[in-house]
Order: structure tokens, then sequence, then C-alpha cells
């Protein structure tokens, strides 16, 4: 089928389809032709965008930490927490990629508070510049350069990239795509230099330690950081749901029917963003057909780029840290501490002095890059959400354009933090990063929840989950919303 | 000329190989080492990656590899890492802790991610060096066809939004 001679959808011409898919009780959405896939094998995707966010201080920092403390036996949940992300990205595209909507919408069908839940937690959780100062504070261990000044600059360059930008799927994806390549090569290279064999079959064999818990582990102490780890296993906190509006502004499935969000300066030449998505017609054995084409497609980019490259980061820094630990024994008592920072750098150091040269440097620069790729992501993502939400469902601000939306998200997160880093309670990166922790959590938990809502209620039962699949979920929700509570009940600590 | 139309093709994945080993030297460099050592060890795990990149570039000319496809180059590459990484600790090594077996074994697996790396890099580059080198060379032509066949679904759909 050629869709690119198919007319907006808004202009609703004669020819089209006049059915509709009723799901919940918002806005019918219109029956309309499903575009072929892509072929399987082809590397490209969004998903660039949940490796660059998912990538972050839980594989760099959060789980070498554990090995360090606890022996490599303890990845066995590293392994769940990052499979069960697999799956959750399967079935958050599942929606997405069948209705052109983001799972923001689909939960509004559902229950509308639902959503409003979801948009005040990312606000409480993602208005803080937590994930940028752990990166700039990196970068001023190699440079010298006050980490406040590398962040505020950091935040305003985001800013203007993301308001010039023409299309702002385009500039993001490609410099995602640099910045995440550079990481996965020099990650390789560099666990190729220092790491050995015999790290790797440890690193490895502890992830099937299933059950493995030592005693210190549970402990009001620890058993909160073990919490954190897992949520941070993959992309944490919202950042799955976001993961759909990317399916849909680059044309994945169904999203193909919806134009795409511009940056500021382009804002004039947007179309106007539909209120629904569509559906296609389940019955239609062809339709059916080229589904299966979009579910094998962003089911190769599950396994091998996002579940391949969590692990491969993964293994490699902690790698890194096992080496680090063999140079220096005093690393493992300082990475003890609660001090991020200091943990790091000594992590750094220890790798410095493997003789093995210069590691430490490197070690440090990608934290900074790791950094960098939350920022752009984080916040283009996080305002991107909030102007579909407020778009779609706040009374009124259908008169705005979604650009415009988009821009007063992204700016006013940008100014907030620039204070919150200037004047705010400025008790280090690591104090802030903390708050972040409970909601995030207990969004992951949500989301399961809502997930099941969602695809098992608005989508025609010819593509809805399979059993199997509401049972990971289902165990998603009870992992994430169970070790939460336990936690919060048994030690009266949320999460470290 | 066939061979030059050849070799054309290999500038991407040499470059990515070439990046990809200096990074390790060059930040070596940085971090304090004589710069006697950080260049030779970068030179020496650069060169062979850029080969071994560059001759990826060619043999994907010749339909050897299909574009994008990761099976076959992560094969290739848990060849061709090992033994680029071997000639490394030959030339400017500090000694195999593991024995050479043990070595060349996680140097494969390690290979596996580099190989993801290389070629998420390869198709990000590659399609732009073959739009501009389609007009003087035909292998080049042929096989942009193939990357052009395999985006028109998506072209023309982003193309239709306009």
């Amino acid at each position: 089928m050629d869709t690119s001679n198919t007319p907006p959808a808004t202009a609703a011409p004669p020819v089209e389809d006049q059915r509709v898919w009723k799901a919940g009780r918002l806005e019918p959405m219109p029956i309309r032709k499903l575009p072929d896939a892509p072929p399987s094998v082809h590397i490209l995707g969004p998903t660039v965008f949940l490796v660059a966010l998912g990538v972050g201080m839980g594989e760099s920092y959060m789980w070498p930490r554990l090995v360090l403390l606890f022996g490599p036996e303890i990845r066995w949940l590293f392994l769940i927490g990052v499979t069960l992300q697999a799956v959750v990205m399967l079935e958050m595209a599942r929606y997405a990629m069948a209705t052109g909507e983001s799972i923001f919408s689909g939960a509004a069908r559902v229950f509308k508070p639902l959503m409003w839940f979801f948009f005040v937690v990312a606000i409480a959780v993602y208005i803080w510049p937590g994930h940028l100062s752990a990166g700039a504070a990196a970068f001023e261990e190699i440079t010298g350069i006050p980490w406040v000044v590398t962040a505020v600059a950091g935040l305003i360059l985001v800013g203007v990239v993301f308001s010039l930008a023409k299309v702002i799927y385009n500039v993001l994806e490609n410099v995602l795509s640099l910045l995440i390549g550079a990481l996965v090569l020099g990650t390789a290279v560099v666990a190729a230099m220092v790491g050995s064999w015999g790290d790797v079959a440890t690193t490895i064999s502890g992830m099937f330690a299933i059950g493995y818990l030592p005693a210190e582990a549970m402990s009001a102490a620890w058993f909160p950081v073990i919490v954190g780890a897992c949520a941070f296993a993959g992309p944490s906190g919202m950042q799955q749901m976001w993961y759909t509006l990317h399916l849909r502004d680059s044309g994945a499935g169904m999203g193909v029917h919806m134009p795409k969000v511009r940056g500021l300066r382009h804002a004039g030449e947007q179309e106007a963003m539909p209120s629904r998505g569509f559906m296609f017609d389940t019955e239609d054995p062809a339709e059916m057909a080229k589904w299966k084409g979009w579910r094998r497609w962003v089911t190769f980019d599950a396994l091998l780029l996002f579940w391949g490259i969590t692990m491969l980061v993964t293994i490699s820094f902690t790698v890194i840290a096992q080496a680090a630990v063999r140079q220096n024994p005093d690393v493992r008592s300082v990475i003890q501490g609660d001090d991020r920072e200091v943990a790091l750098t000594a992590m750094a150091d220890a790798v410095s002095s493997a003789g093995s040269s210069v590691l430490g440097t490197v070690f440090l620069g990608f934290i900074a890059l790791i950094g960098l790729n939350a920022t752009l992501g984080l916040f283009d993502s996080f305002s991107r959400g909030q102007a579909d939400m407020t778009y779609n469902f706040v009374p009124g601000a259908k008169k705005l354009r979604m650009s415009h939306l988009y821009a007063g998200f992204l700016w006013g997160v940008i100014i907030f933090g620039i204070l919150i880093l200037l004047f705010g309670p400025a008790d280090g990166p690591s104090g802030i990063l903390d708050t972040l922790a409970f909601l995030s959590t207990f969004a992951m938990g949500a989301y399961c929840v809502t997930l099941l809502l969602v695809n098992n209620r608005m989508l025609p039962k010819p593509i809805r989950p399979k059993w199997w699949t509401n049972v990971i979920i289902g165990f998603g929700a009870v992992f994430y919303l169970g070790m939460l509570f336990y936690s919060l009940f048994a030690f009266g600590v949320v999460v470290g | 000329m066939d061979g030059r139309h050849s070799l054309e093709l290999a500038l991407p994945g040499a470059s990515i190989g070439a990046v990809a080993g200096a990074m390790a030297g060059g930040l070596t460099l940085f971090a304090g080492l004589p710069t006697g050592v950080a260049a030779l060890s970068a030179l020496a795990l650069a060169v062979p990656l850029a080969v071994f990149g560059g001759l990826y570039g060619v043999l994907l000319g010749h339909g050897v590899f299909r574009p994008g496809t990761f099976g076959p180059a992560g094969l290739y590459w848990m060849a061709a890492f090992p033994l680029s990484r071997l000639l490394q600790e030959s030339v400017a090594g500090v000694g195999m802790a593991d024995g050479v077996l043990g070595f060349l074994a996680y140097q494969a697996m390690v290979a596996l991610g580099f190989a993801i790396g290389f070629v998420w890099m390869h198709e990000r580059l590659m399609p732009h060096w073959l739009l501009r080198r389609a007009g003087a060379n035909p292998r080049a032509e042929a096989l942009l066809g193939l990357y052009v066949q395999y985006a028109q679904a998506l072209r023309a759909r982003k193309g239709a939004k306009r």
C-alpha cells in the first residue's frame, strides 16, 4: 500500500472509510489503512530514545556498585528488571502503533483521572535537574569547570536546539544516535582493554543466581538501594510512556496519520493535530499481516537494541568496576558510602591507576556523556508528554499549537532547573536525585496496571496481548509496587 | 577502476574503526601517559579496526552483507575485533592475564557489543556518503539503491506529512 498520497487525516476526504472503533468514552477512532512495516532486519527506529534515556545512572553506577558490595550474584535482579522493561516496551508499542495515540490518551480513555495522575507525577519527578548534575559533576572532574556552570549551559543549549529545530524528532534522533553510537563503541573498546574473561564469567553467571539476597541486603540501609536500582534497570520512571510519543512522531504504525511536532521557530508550519488516533481494520487479513510486520520490527528493536545495548553497557561498567577494586581494594569501602560523586571519582581513580592507562578519564567521560544524553532526552520527552496531555485534555488548549505548548513546557522546565541549580537547595547533585526515586518507582508500577487496562480494554480483540504477556506485565506491577511498599513498611524508608 | 569504486565504499567503516581505536589512545594521552606510548597504543588498535571496518563496507558493496543486518556483521566482528586487539596487545600491551585463549574468548564477547555500535554508526553514515558518491561510482549507486529500497516506505510517509 502506498500511503504517500494519503491526505492529512483531519481533512476527512469523502472517499475515506467511514467506520470507527469505539474505545472508552472519548471520541471514536476512524478506521484507516495501516502502512507497511519496514523490514525488521533494518536498524532504524525510535528505540534510540529509549536506549539513550535508559542507559543511565542505573547501568553506569548503581549496578556496578551493588555488584562490588554484594557480589555478582545480585545481578539476577538486574536481568529481571531489564527483561521486564523489554516486555513493557513491546506492550507500550502495541497501543501506540495500533492507534497513533500516546499511552496517556489510552489512559484517559480508560479513566481520565489516571492520565492526570501521570501528568502530576511527571511534573513532580522531572522538573528537578538532578539527572543533569551527575553528568556535569563528572565533567567537572575531567575539566575543572564548576558543575553548576556546565549544567546551566547545558540547559540553555537544550532549549535553543529544540526551539530552532524544524522538525524536533529528526534533530533529536540524529544527535542521540551519534552519542549512543559513540557510547556503545567506546564502552566496548574500554571494556576490551580493562576486563578479562574471569570478570565477565562472574558477571554473567551472577545473572542466573536467581533468588540470591545476602543478609545485609535485607537491611534498612541497603534494601531501599536495591529497590531503586531495580527501578533504574533500563528506562526508569515515565520514560517508557514517553516512548509512545516517539513512536507516534516517527510515524510507526498508525502514527503515520499524525502530524509531527515542530520547533518553536517553525511552529506556524505545523498541521492541526487531531484530538484522537486511528484504528486499522483488524478483520482484514491483509491489514493483520502488516500488523505482524510492525510487531516483528518493534520486537527486533526491543531485543537487540534495547536489551542488548543495556546489557552490554552494564556488563562493561561492572567489569570496569571489578577491575577498579582489584587494583585498589579501598574503593570498596568508599563505594559503600552514600556519596555518589566520591564513589564515582574513586572508581575513576582506581581505573586510572590500573596502569592500563587512562581509563579513569574515559570512565568519567562516559558518565558525562550519559548525563548529556539523559538531559537531551528527558527534557524533550517531558515537554512532549505534558504538551500532549495539555493539548488533548485541557479545555481551550487547542487554540494553541502543539509546538507552542511544547516550547512552553520546555522553557518552563529549563528556567525552573536553572533557578534550582543557582538558588535552590543546592546540597549537591545526589540530594536532588534521591527525591525522584519514590514517585518514579511508583509510576512504574502504575503504568504496568495502566498498560493492562488499556491494551485489554481499548484495543480490538485480534490485537490484544496474549495471556502470558499480561502475566509478565502483571508481575511487573507486583514487582515494582511490592518492593516499594515492602521497603516502606518493613524498613520505613522509601527508595535509596 | 572497479577497485577504486570498491575502496570508496570502505571510507565510512574505516573512519568508524579508526575513531573507535583512537578513542582509547586519545584519552590515554589526555590522562597523562607519555605521548609515545599513547600514540602507539592508539595506532595499534585504530589501524586494524579501520582496515576491518573498511573491509566491511567493501563487502557490503559486493553483496556479502546486507545493509543493517546484524547477524553476519556480529559474526564478522567476533573474528575481526579479537584479532585487532591481539595485534594491539602484541605491539603495545601489558600482557594477557588469562592467556591467549581466554583473552580471545573475552574479546570475542565484547566484539558483539562493538558490532552493535559499529552497525549502528555505519547505518547512519553510509547513506550520506553514498549520496555523495553515487554520481561517479556505479557500486555506490547500486548500494544506495538498496538503501533507498529499504527506506522507501518510511521516506514516502515522512514526505506525505510536509
